[in-house]
């Protein structure tokens, strides 16, 4: 799909389109809105919205022959149809003022006869005469009506039609014989009555002469001019231009007659301004539009408590029981469309739009939007129609970035983040000296980043039971998010090159987001989760581990700051879980990520594996939302990314187990006791979030161990000469400098270049140091002061535009 | 007060080219008279700077 077919992607969306109900409304009423109006008691309102598009509103609240019953939601609860026609005729009872307005439109010059005062020719002429058209209606009998004057309600509908045409002008001719030479045969320029061949019968008719257009609709039986032959249903016209036919004479009951009358007036609208008849009329959609409405609550129809009609609290409690049948799921499911509150319809369109957009002088409305999704596929899940808005928005993205016209800076932490993953921490082999494997563990970024040992036990596990092979690289979600689709396509080749001298292994994911991403991009990879294999052979935390911790050469971490490099050093990052941290028994909430939607084997495998470590598991009331992290919306749109971590981290009291390092990462910097399903396996000791250099510092050291480990190589990265700097600094700063998504590494190298070059600011009453540091995306900023051979951090920030030293 | 350490002059302010997103605009800020470097304080850069990238950025 592309975005240039932006209609398509949205076309099926159900927001702000009709209601079945009004689908199956022959006026087209939209029921929705009278329904809400009523439930208000707005009856003025209401009566006026009914009266646009009935015409006649004590006629059609009255004989209304309620289609919409047929098609009512409510009927999806078991409950009875809502009774739309009562509270119509609610809306007639207590409508203060009944009176039509009064249209301020200029007369037009067109003249259009209406031949029959039945209902169908009545809304007709109406219709037309509300435009301000001159209408003529002639009718042979004394009064209008045809065939309601019959009816036992006739005197209500006989002043509802007073009532309707006493703010229009139209003039009637009753008793009008048709045939009869006095009053219809108007002569026309040479003298002689006009005469209309029928191509049947050939038989000549007269018709009413000096009129743009005809309308004939003389009922039942009536007299049709030998026309009925050639009528066109559709377009209303017969073989006479400028003749149109309607009402029972065309077999149409009184409310298609209303119906087909207010289209003829249309149709003959159009005829009269363009000379020509229409070569189409689109009336409404193929079929109705349904949503799910199984969880809600049941309510039972009103009955009037005494007649036939509803008292005004009757109807209105009836309104109350109309679900407004409009669907909302996806703004209701997700914080990002609900804070921009843009239809998926609108949002195709400014994707679309924003593509076409030519800078900088065209305006791009859909920018924020688009780098706020987490794009964790909930709004497709929650969609009847599974429109997916995060794919269009992605797309909107790629498209950007294509364009040139994309801010760069909303993805450059993340994308500077995969430089490291598939640069210097990319590694790849095949166990035991083979040169091919059936399994290769795909850790993923952030697993080993974040807790090294996740990565190096989960490692042993495959090792010993699937004879498994490493490749620790980046799936290319960063890219794939930020809409940077060479640099995907590059990382894929990559990837596709290494399954293949790999002998086209089975990856093994420990993260729901790299499987997610290898779907995306490589998906004839054969995929697996670590849990199901976990789960499958029954891993048992007191056989795995051995070996880290020795080949560190020093044992156990008594600390318990497993994975975090806390103290800096390589012994701090890894611990085996025979150290005695304490077992899983206990309860806890599940926190299933967006990424394992639909990966039941996984969600399952994780929870086999909670319950087997003694870990009672609690389920959240909702699955498989996105933790915040998601997309990398961070950047783009800050303030929504605590809005939605802060919700996620409330959902659920008890302790999290997570099983994506991301959420992991999200809710430990929250402050959310939170724990990774493979702590539990193998029975790790919490620990805390790294700080974005350690987590860089910590997948090097994995890649580091597993070179030492499985081929006795020992790989050291270049040494980088701002490295050994050291800074003096708060935690509190520390994690504010983190916070604003700045490694500590960048403040090193800015202090570095600043001290080897002696191109900074002095501050000499403070002794304060300033210097800035440009990369190619991101100006960083440090204040420090030089404190005898290390540095005190005063603060670090950044910005994203640029600036000149020219001009001095 | 700030000082250019590598030319041991007081800053002073003067107009500076800018630029993000295409587009290019001036502001005041403190600079070295002599080599031309630039100060861009925290308030600044988190303030104002950053409204005008997220102006720029939504364009």
């Amino acid at each position: 799909m592309e975005l240039e077919n932006f209609t398509v992607l949205t076309e099926k969306c159900h927001k702000g389109k009709p209601a079945s109900c009004t689908w199956a409304c022959p006026f087209n009423l939209d029921v929705r809105a009278l329904v809400e109006k009523a439930e208000k008691g707005k009856w003025q309102a209401a009566y006026k919205a009914y009266r646009t598009a009935v015409m006649f509103p004590a006629i059609v609240s009255a004989l209304c022959s309620e289609k919409c019953k047929e098609h009512c939601q409510r009927a999806q609860t078991g409950d009875g149809a809502i009774d739309v026609r009562r509270i119509e005729e609610a809306c007639v009872a207590n409508a203060k003022n009944r009176k039509p307005d009064a249209y301020a439109l200029p007369p037009k010059n067109e003249k259009i006869a209406i031949i029959g005062a039945g209902i169908a020719g009545l809304s007709c002429a109406l219709s037309l005469a509300q435009k301000k058209y001159e209408v003529t209606v002639f009718e042979k009998e004394s009064g209008w009506g045809g065939a309601l004057r019959g009816h036992e309600s006739f005197e209500s509908f006989d002043e509802d039609i007073a009532l309707q045409f006493s703010a229009v002008e139209a003039r009637f001719e009753f008793g009008a014989e048709l045939g009869t030479p006095s009053e219809l045969r108007i002569p026309n320029g040479s003298g002689t009555p006009s005469e209309l061949h029928s191509p049947s019968e050939h038989r000549s008719l007269s018709l009413p002469q000096g009129f743009d257009a005809i309308y004939i609709a003389t009922g039942e039986n009536g007299e049709d001019f030998g026309l009925l032959e050639t009528f066109d249903e559709n377009l209303l016209t017969t073989a006479h231009p400028g003749v149109f036919l309607g009402g029972a004479l065309t077999g149409a009951n009184a409310m298609q007659g209303i119906v087909q009358g207010i289209k003829a007036s249309k149709i003959i609208e159009a005829y009269v301004q363009t000379g020509k008849p229409l070569e189409e009329f689109t009336e409404k959609e193929a079929s109705p539009r349904y949503l799910q409405h199984k969880d809600a609550e049941h309510a039972t129809p009103i009955v009037p408590a005494s007649g036939d009609r509803y008292t005004e609290e009757e109807a209105k409690a009836e309104a109350a029981r109309c679900f407004k049948c409009d669907c909302n799921e996806c703004m209701e499911a997700c914080e990002m469309l609900g804070t921009f509150r843009k239809t998926p319809e609108k949002i195709a369109i400014e994707a679309y739009t924003d593509l076409k957009a030519t800078p900088p002088y065209s305006t791009h409305t859909l920018t924020r939007q688009a780098y706020s999704c987490n794009m964790c596929g909930r709004c497709k899940a929650v969609c009847p129609e599974g429109i997916d808005i995060g794919e269009i928005l992605r797309m909107s993205r790629e498209a950007r970035l294509e364009s040139g016209a994309y801010p760069e800076a909303m993805h450059d932490f993340w994308l500077r983040e995969m430089d490291i993953s598939t640069g210097e921490a990319s590694f790849y082999t095949a166990p035991n000296s083979k040169a091919d494997c059936r399994y290769v563990f795909f850790p993923g970024c952030k697993l080993g980043a974040s807790n090294p040992a996740h990565v190096l036990l989960s490692y042993d596990f495959l090792l010993e039971k699937y004879d498994a092979g490493i490749f620790a690289h980046c799936c290319g979600a960063p890219a794939y998010w930020a809409g940077d689709k060479e640099r995907a396509e590059r990382n894929t080749a990559v990837i596709i090159e290494t399954w293949k001298a790999l002998g086209e292994p089975i990856f093994v994911f420990a993260c729901a987001a790299c499987m997610n991403a290898f779907e995306a991009l490589q998906p004839e990879i054969s995929r697996i989760s670590l849990y199901e294999l976990m789960a499958a052979d029954g891993i048992d935390a007191s056989e795995t581990g051995a070996g880290w911790t020795d080949a560190s050469g020093t044992g156990a971490d008594e600390t318990g700051a497993s994975g975090t490099g806390a103290d800096g050093t390589d012994e701090s990052r890894i611990s085996s879980g025979r150290t005695g941290a304490e077992p899983a028994e206990g309860e806890y909430n599940v926190f299933a990520p967006c990424n394992s939607r639909g990966n039941d084997e996984m969600e399952t495998a994780v929870r086999r594996l909670a319950a087997r470590a003694g870990a009672r598991v609690v389920e959240l009331p909702e699955k498989n939302l996105c933790c915040g992290s998601g997309g990398h919306m961070r950047a783009a749109n800050p303030g929504l990314y605590d809005k939605i971590t802060g919700k996620r981290a409330a959902m659920g009291d008890l302790p999290y187990i997570a099983y994506c390092a991301n959420c992991k990462e999200v809710f430990g910097a929250r402050g959310k006791e939170c724990t990774h399903i493979l702590d539990i396996v193998f029975n790790l000791p919490q620990s805390r979030v790294p700080a974005i250099h350690e987590k860089r510092e910590n997948a090097i050291y994995v890649k580091r161990e597993l070179m030492k480990k499985i081929q006795g190589a020992d790989y050291a990265p270049d040494q980088r000469e701002w490295e050994s700097i050291e800074i003096i600094a708060s935690e509190d700063l520390l994690a504010e400098i983190d916070r604003k998504l700045i490694s500590l590494d960048d403040v090193k190298e800015a202090i570095w270049l600043a001290e080897t070059t002696g191109d900074k600011l002095v501050d000499e009453e403070s002794g304060a140091c300033r210097c800035s540091m440009e990369k190619p995306v991101i100006t960083y900023w440090v204040s420090y002061k030089v404190a005898g051979g290390a540095y005190e951090l005063i603060d670090a920030y950044y910005h994203r535009m640029k600036f000149s030293r020219e001009g001095v | 007060m700030w000082k250019c350490n590598a030319c041991n002059e007081p800053l002073v302010v003067m107009k500076t080219q800018f630029s993000y997103m295409d587009r290019s605009f001036t502001h005041e800020v403190e600079r070295c008279p002599k080599c031309g470097k630039v100060n861009i304080p925290l308030e600044l850069a988190e303030g104002r700077m950053a409204e005008v990238e997220e102006q720029l950025e939504d364009k």
